[in-house]
């Protein structure tokens, strides 16, 4: 019988205590503050940030292809799971926890809420920091850069279009 | 070649369950100093019932929206809702919750009226003031008249439940009034159609919705767009492969939704036709954003290119398949 | 209409600061002290007499507190929001790949994941089936007891044969539809834990209430015992209006004592969610020269899949819309929910209308091309509208904007493309 969990060449879930298992520490820069930590090599940058705390960043597919988890690592986005944590030691690490707070949100933070760009809630995040990412390379980017910019962010509520008006909004206004 | 077409889907939907009876609850707390609690079970799934029956409540109260609190689909705190289906929750919970604050709101009146010595039909309250009809100037504040409720031991509290007026539908013939009221929509779309490759590309999706009342227009216009979308990918892209009962697309690599670089121009249009049994005419817009898109496409597509598309998704394999026939 | 204070106005949504800070907890996000961490062992084929499982193994894993199957079910192991076809956990017959067999609680997910390969399971394959054509034939291997149709839906008014007898344009046509995924972002997750003699649950669904009930009757709990409170959800389309988590949750906080959590896995949630019912549509559409209907005669084929989850529910909205927003007189519909050894179909956003939609807009096109006149024209002379009688026989007194969209699309169509249908 064809039982997946049993087929040759699964790869079985790694426990602690397992031989291959190692920690390794990283030091970072996590939204503008120096952290140090011990982290699992094979630990992914998605569940790590969860660990801390910080779960702002949304586990959509685990596979890349959503975009929730979306942060910002030296200035270009990434799918947090499928990055490392120790991919990160000495980067310079986004989230959403870093964009804004309840006190001063941030510009694009004001223009989903204002637009109309958010309803689950669940894409919001990584929206949100890929956003951030073409602004901070491109203030005055074009409507179809901007739809470029996320493409990778899969929304299933809004069909994109009050997410882009949101977006160019802050250009706007910048510019 | 590039051809482009121009193509219309309508549509009708019921809102609510079909002839069953489905209804949902909503309790009220006016509090001392005039703001509210309101605990509905809808759950909000990111439609956002919770501010469109915060809304429902405000306007009824004579308060201000964010003077409402809404607790929503906690069984331990809410009345049942029903299900956050059919497209349901803004006309059956926001008729609840509309109940559910003239409930608490008559306990206010009646004080109001004793306040002012006047019938209590002549009392009006707006923008948290509490005055007799055409006296604005002459106003209490909407505290010290739930001070006077409290004064005399009154609760300012509420509740209510809606259930739509249906009939069943007989077993043999279907006959019936399945529900209360429908919504209604038209959409018409542009499409350029490949003629090499079969490539079908929306270029503007048009989608006038008949929603009875706009609550809140900008979230209506967020369900038209998102829903068009999802009907978009229904049309083009988006199947399920099964072989043997085994799914073959399980992920977002292999099961592909639209992104933001398959979204056309959208218009959405908002179309008031009240609904007499609905909180201030309101219908639903839920589903019914979704359901005309894929027929739009393709009567476009036949507009554009004379092929009749019958099974969906429309693949450009179909479409080069029903022009290699065509010919 | 009258202009009023709050309503009408696009004030800003409760949730949306919580949403673009990143703070609203979905179920996922969910951490309790203790919580141990959940996975569901699925059955990898589609039809079967499940024979044997031994978890022995998988018990005395390091780390694991609890593996649970059919048996420790305390009551019904059924649930289903029409009738109660589907396991909890299967009993002793697998109807489709991705059946849920066993349910293992352990410190982390790693470790529940070692346990579930640990388990052995004995099945004995049945012949399925996957086409609802071929199911329903009497012949066919027979997904439930009751046999593979699970319900039809009629609609009869007028007189059909003395319409198409008289028509000047018939149109027929068969439509397939697809299976479509909801597709929400966020995968069904939730967490469970005792407060008291109360089981607490946050979770990601579309009916709370559904789910209380759904959870007590399983776990033979007074319903007030049961309190099932959404966390903020990341979508559902009607994919979330079904049993996910929730009882498996309940059921093992309560064995294992602590609190637990399971979220779905991307895969998971599309093996075991529904999904849009596939659809086989045959329409026959019956109208005089001008193009005024006069009668439709359609069979609907829905494929519920291995269990009838909304299914019925669907399959009755499609009789019912069969018509389209138009007058009718005379109409026939059967509606059929089928049963095959396919993943469940149920709700999904818009119900088995889209699917109908699909054939009849298609066919309103086709018998204008035949009469002569515009899609636009078409749809004007069969509009329902004010005291227009549907085909099920209700009269829609007020209320009806339909026209109204059609004039408002129209006249966008004419600014923004220049032309009309």
């Amino acid at each position: 019988m064809d039982v997946p969990w049993k087929k040759p060449g699964a790869k079985l879930p790694v426990l602690e205590g397992d031989k291959n298992m190692s920690k390794q520490t990283i030091n970072f820069m996590l939204n503008s503050q120096k952290v140090s930590a011990q982290v699992e090599s094979d630990s992914r940058l998605v569940d790590f940030l969860h660990e801390m705390g910080l779960t702002g960043t949304k586990l959509g597919c685990g596979e890349g292809d959503c975009g929730a988890c979306t942060v910002i690592i030296d200035g270009q986005t990434a799918n947090s799971c499928l990055v490392l944590a120790p991919q990160i030691d000495g980067k310079e690490v986004t989230t959403i926890e870093g964009l804004g707070s309840y006190e001063q949100l941030h510009p694009l933070q004001e223009a989903f809420i204002e637009e109309g760009a958010v309803q689950c809630g669940f894409c919001t995040p990584g929206m949100l920091l890929s956003a951030k990412a073409l602004l901070d390379e491109n203030s005055n980017p074009k409507r179809e850069e901007i739809i470029r910019s996320i493409s990778g962010n899969l929304c299933r509520c809004t069909g994109y279009t009050k997410i882009a008006n949101a977006i160019e909004k802050v250009v706007r206004s910048k510019s | 070649m590039k051809k482009r077409g121009v193509g219309i889907g309508c549509m009708w939907y019921g809102i609510g369950n079909t002839g069953l009876p489905n209804p949902a609850g909503a309790f009220v707390d006016w509090k001392d100093d005039a703001t509210v609690s309101l605990m509905v079970g809808a759950a909000d799934i990111g439609q956002g019932s919770n501010t469109v029956l915060a809304q429902i409540v405000a306007e009824e109260l004579g308060v201000g929206y964010e003077d409402v609190l809404v607790t929503s689909a906690d069984t331990g705190v809410t009345p049942d809702g029903g299900a956050t289906s059919a497209s349901r929750q803004t006309y059956i919970s926001g008729n609840a919750a509309h109940l559910a604050a003239q409930e608490a709101k008559k306990v206010v009146l009646e004080e109001a009226k004793e306040m002012f010595g006047v019938e209590k039909n002549q009392v009006i309250i707006r923008d948290r003031r509490v005055f007799v009809k055409g006296q604005e100037e002459n106003y209490k504040s909407l505290e010290e008249v739930i001070g006077g409720c409290r004064r005399k031991g009154k609760m300012t509290i509420g509740h209510g439940w809606f259930n739509p007026d249906t009939t069943g539908l007989d077993g043999e013939t279907g006959a019936g009034s399945p529900y209360d009221t429908y919504a209604f929509a038209t959409q018409i779309v542009e499409v350029e159609v490949d003629t090499e490759t079969g490539q079908v590309e929306v270029l503007q999706i048009i989608a006038a919705h008949d929603v009875g009342r706009a609550i809140n227009p900008l979230q209506v216009e967020g369900q038209i767009e998102g829903g068009s979308t999802m009907g978009l990918g229904l049309a083009l892209y988006e199947e399920v492969k099964v072989l043997d009962g085994k799914i073959k697309t399980p992920s977002f690599a292999t099961y592909l939704i639209p992104t933001s670089m398959d979204v056309p121009t959208m218009h959405p249009l908002i179309v008031e036709e009240p609904a007499e049994s609905g909180p201030f005419g309101a219908k639903g817009v839920g589903e019914p954003a979704l359901i005309p898109t894929s027929a739009a496409i393709a009567n476009a597509v036949f507009n554009a290119v004379g092929i009749r598309i019958t099974e969906l998704p429309i693949t450009p394999e179909k479409v080069l398949d029903q022009l290699a026939e065509n010919q | 209409m009258q202009e009023l204070n709050v309503v009408g106005k696009s004030v800003r949504r409760k949730d949306a600061l919580d949403k673009v800070l990143g703070k609203s907890q979905y179920s996922g996000d969910i951490k309790l002290p203790g919580m141990l961490h959940v996975k569901v062992l699925r059955s990898p084929v589609a039809h079967a007499l499940l024979k044997n499982i031994d978890c022995r193994a998988a018990e005395s894993l390091p780390g694991v507190h609890a593996v649970l199957t059919a048996k420790d079910i305390p009551e019904s192991n059924t649930h289903g929001i029409i009738i109660k076809d589907e396991p909890v956990l299967v009993m002793d017959k697998i109807r489709k790949i991705g059946d849920p067999l066993v349910v293992v609680a352990a410190e982390t997910e790693e470790i529940a994941l070692r346990a579930l390969s640990l388990i052995e399971v004995e099945f004995e394959e049945l012949p399925a089936v996957f086409d609802p054509e071929e199911a329903m034939k009497p012949e066919a291997p027979k997904v439930h007891d009751g046999g593979n149709i699970q319900s039809i839906r009629k609609i009869r008014k007028g007189d059909i044969e003395a319409a198409f007898a008289h028509a000047d344009i018939v149109v027929e046509t068969s439509y397939r539809t697809q299976m479509q995924e909801h597709a929400y972002i966020e995968p069904e997750a939730g967490v469970a834990y005792l407060d008291g003699d109360v089981v607490v649950l946050r979770v990601s669904t579309q009916n709370p209430h559904f789910d209380c009930k759904e959870v007590a009757r399983n776990l033979a709990l007074p319903l007030n015992k049961v309190r099932i409170v959404q966390a903020p959800t990341g979508g559902g389309f009607g994919g979330k209006l079904d049993i996910s988590v929730q009882i498996y949750i309940a059921l093992l906080a309560i064995r294992a004592k602590r609190p637990v959590r399971l979220v779905y896995t991307r895969e998971e949630s599309m093996l075991a969610s529904t999904k849009r019912h596939p659809y086989v549509i045959k329409y026959k559409t019956a109208a005089d020269k001008n193009g005024k209907l006069m009668a439709i005669d359609v069979i609907v084929i829905g494929d519920t899949g291995a269990y009838a989850s909304y299914g019925p529910g669907t399959l009755t909205r499609s009789a019912v819309h069969a018509t389209g927003p138009y007058e009718v007189p005379n109409v026939r519909v059967d509606a059929y929910t089928v049963y095959t050894n396919n993943p469940t179909a149920g709700a999904c956003r818009g119900f088995g209308v889209p699917q109908l939609a699909f054939a009849h807009e298609q066919q309103m096109d086709m018998v204008a091309q035949r009469a002569g006149i515009s899609p636009i024209q078409v749809r004007l002379l069969n509009a329902l509208r004010p005291n227009s009688q549907t085909g099920t026989g209700q009269v829609l007194e007020t209320g009806v904007g339909f026209v109204e969209t059609i004039e408002v699309a129209q006249a966008k169509a004419l600014e923004v493309l220049g032309r009309i249908c």
